[in-house]
């Protein structure tokens, strides 16, 4: 490999100095205003751990996204598998149909499942048709859960489908003439090679996921807030900005503990393929 | 409280504390962002912040249009209205809006904060205000309610005429929501409690939450939009709530069975705020005292069913029209009017226990 040399600074220069003014300084002002800036404290990280609800919802934020990554996977996995191993047009339909999803305004979306999940959409009308007068459906955990699944579902089948796209099917075929049944040449074959696949899958949603409210607020009860929700709390009604940048910096560093056991596991370079 | 306005921005010498305010206030940068892209040249524009939708609709019609057109003036809206944006411009000192709105208790709490620009005297005439309509140095323009509202067709044989009403779920069963407004929620808690209309302030905290424990449970949303209110009660979510004046009579008019309470109603009187420091103060100050003429102002009113705090608009506004608002004396009669000084001191610990008990 060629050592760099100027030319290879000078390619890489604007978009460093692009990140080091709009994301390495800011964060570092963040981190600064956490701690009181130049009079120094620790009074808004000692603020956040000794309050028990601040706790709880981080806690409950990396519950919901756990909660959510494994929904997604179990509903993207045959998706992108059916994509990958057939593709021709029901493959394209179904990119489609993902990519179309991904489009669609968060907000929207969110909109949409209040009308879906709400008195008078077809959720209530069959529970009250199958005899529960009184169902509660939307304003809960479910309906909260629901809403960010169909929110990260694409980023899941998109990102295991990458990687499937690459398994050569003659690995199949190879492992069918050597007497494998189709379901354990699947399991000894195919999922494996699939894994890097799920495993970006997981860790884009679970991240991604880690930073949403709005959904939560709109579709879930009060105790369905996330931390990022609180965070707002704090810089648009209590102004209390030093607490909002120390309760973002924690949250920055449980994400990073995610990635860093993501890169103990598997290697921060599989993310990209 | 917010520890960020601790020191008086008084010389301009630059040092640390200075260069890190200006040249890092990030999470301030952030909100006010556009304003450092827009040229600083452009002085003969005003901008004033909104709340977006019929708001800056009629606002335009009523204020902005006539104004810009009488005094060669162009008038910017950005929206939506945000307490903590008003507080970054001041801090960062780039100025994003220069006018903005704010009911009392809020005006208490920017005067507190040193968000207000004082009122320039050499550019508003005082003598042509209504009396009593300066409150922080800032300039009224109109009253809003928060009001009891209930779907009729849950309770045919009359609904809740009163927050002890709203509370009694055994005479009035059925799903409620209320706005997530801690200093609202409380007062409200307090008259359902039995505390007299005019003893609310200061609030008992600790019997104002106990009273809200009981309810709770009843609560199937707390809102925070107007719009999302008229969503809950127009698709039936739920079947009383609390809901801004305004935002229920367009339901009734839409044909929506409602049935709005003004017994108790918390009426709060909205003032403009010229933003501090802003370079376009004078230009502000003139909009300001145009807004307050009794013609505008009736017809921003008039059409957004808020009280004109200027008495004359009235004899603009039909009296059939006249007594859905808030002002109206039968009306203000019934309302209580929140205490802005003592609000202003405690919002932010309301916000700060509210907030969490909601959540837990």
């Amino acid at each position: 490999m060629a050592r760099p040399d100027v030319r290879a600074w000078l390619l890489v220069g604007p978009a460093t100095l692009f990140i080091f003014l709009l994301f390495v300084a800011p964060l570092g002002e963040m981190l600064w205003r956490s701690v009181g800036g130049a009079d120094f404290t620790l009074k808004h990280y000692e603020t956040f751990f000794s309050t028990p609800l601040y706790i709880r919802v981080l806690g409950h934020t990396f519950w919901t996204a756990f909660v959510v990554t494994l929904i997604c996977l179990l509903l993207g996995y045959p998706v992108a598998f059916v994509i990958a191993r057939y593709g021709g047009k029901l493959g394209g339909l179904l990119l489609l149909v993902v990519a179309m999803s991904m489009w669609t305004s968060f907000l929207v979306r969110a909109y949409a499942w209040m009308v879906i999940l709400g008195n008078r959409g077809p959720v209530v009308a069959l529970l009250n048709a199958l005899g529960d007068p009184n169902p509660k459906v939307l304003f809960t955990t479910f309906a909260a859960t629901i809403g960010l699944v169909h929110l990260l579902l694409p980023y899941m089948v998109m990102a295991i489908y990458a990687v499937m796209a690459r398994i050569d099917p003659a690995h199949l075929r190879a492992a069918a003439s050597l007497g494998a049944t189709p379901g354990s040449a699947f399991r000894h074959v195919y999922l494996p090679l699939s894994l890097p696949g799920v495993v970006n899958g997981c860790v884009l949603v679970f991240i991604i996921c880690l930073g949403f409210y709005v959904t939560p607020v709109l579709l879930g009860g009060p105790q369905d807030h996330l931390i990022a929700g609180l965070i707002g709390e704090q810089i648009e009604e209590l102004l209390n900005w030093g607490l909002a940048a120390a309760m973002s910096m924690v949250l920055l560093v449980a994400t990073l503990g995610v990635l860093a056991i993501y890169n103990a596991v598997v290697g921060l370079d599989k993310l990209w393929g | 409280m917010a520890e960020d306005n601790d020191s008086p921005r008084n010389g301009r010498a630059i040092g640390r504390r200075t260069l890190f305010r200006t040249g890092g206030a990030v999470i301030a940068g952030g909100l006010a962002a556009p304003a450092i892209i827009r040229p600083a040249f452009a002085r003969d524009t005003l901008y004033v912040n909104t709340w977006g939708g019929s708001w800056t609709e009629n606002a335009t019609k009523a204020f902005f249009d006539p104004f810009g057109k009488a005094n060669n003036v162009e008038v910017r809206t950005l929206s939506p209205v945000s307490f903590a944006k008003l507080k970054a411009q001041v801090e960062t000192r780039a100025y994003e809006w220069d006018v903005t709105t704010q009911g009392l208790p809020g005006l208490a709490r920017a005067s507190k904060e040193g968000l207000l620009e004082p009122l320039d005297e050499s550019v508003v005439d005082k003598s042509k205000l209504a009396p009593d309509s300066i409150r922080y140095g800032c300039i009224a323009s109109h009253a809003l309610s928060t009001c009891l509202v209930y779907r009729t067709n849950k309770f045919p044989n009359g609904g809740p005429q009163s927050w002890a009403d709203f509370w009694d779920v055994k005479k009035f069963p059925g799903n409620r929501s209320l706005q997530k407004e801690p200093g609202q929620a409380l007062a409200f808690a307090l008259l359902a409690d039995g505390v007299p209309k005019d003893k609310l302030y200061p609030f008992d905290l600790d019997r104002a939450f106990k009273k809200l424990d009981q309810i709770k449970p009843h609560i199937k949303v707390w809102w925070t939009q107007g719009s999302q209110s008229q969503q809950l009660l127009r698709d039936g979510e739920v079947d009383m709530m609390s809901m801004w004046n305004g935002r229920a009579v367009e339901l009734i008019d839409d044909k929506v069975p409602a049935e709005l309470v003004w017994n108790e109603a918390e009426m709060v009187a909205v003032h403009w705020v010229v933003v501090k420091g802003t370079p376009r103060a004078k230009l502000a100050w003139r909009f300001v005292q145009f807004a307050h003429q009794p013609e505008p102002l009736a017809k921003f009113a008039n059409t957004m069913n808020y009280g004109p705090l200027n008495p004359k608009s009235f004899d603009f506004i039909p009296e059939a029209q006249a007594k859905r608002l808030p002002t109206w004396p039968a009306n203000a009669k019934v309302s209580f009017v929140p205490d802005a000084a003592w609000l202003g001191d405690n919002l932010n610990e309301l916000a700060r226990r509210f907030n969490q008990w909601v959540a837990t």
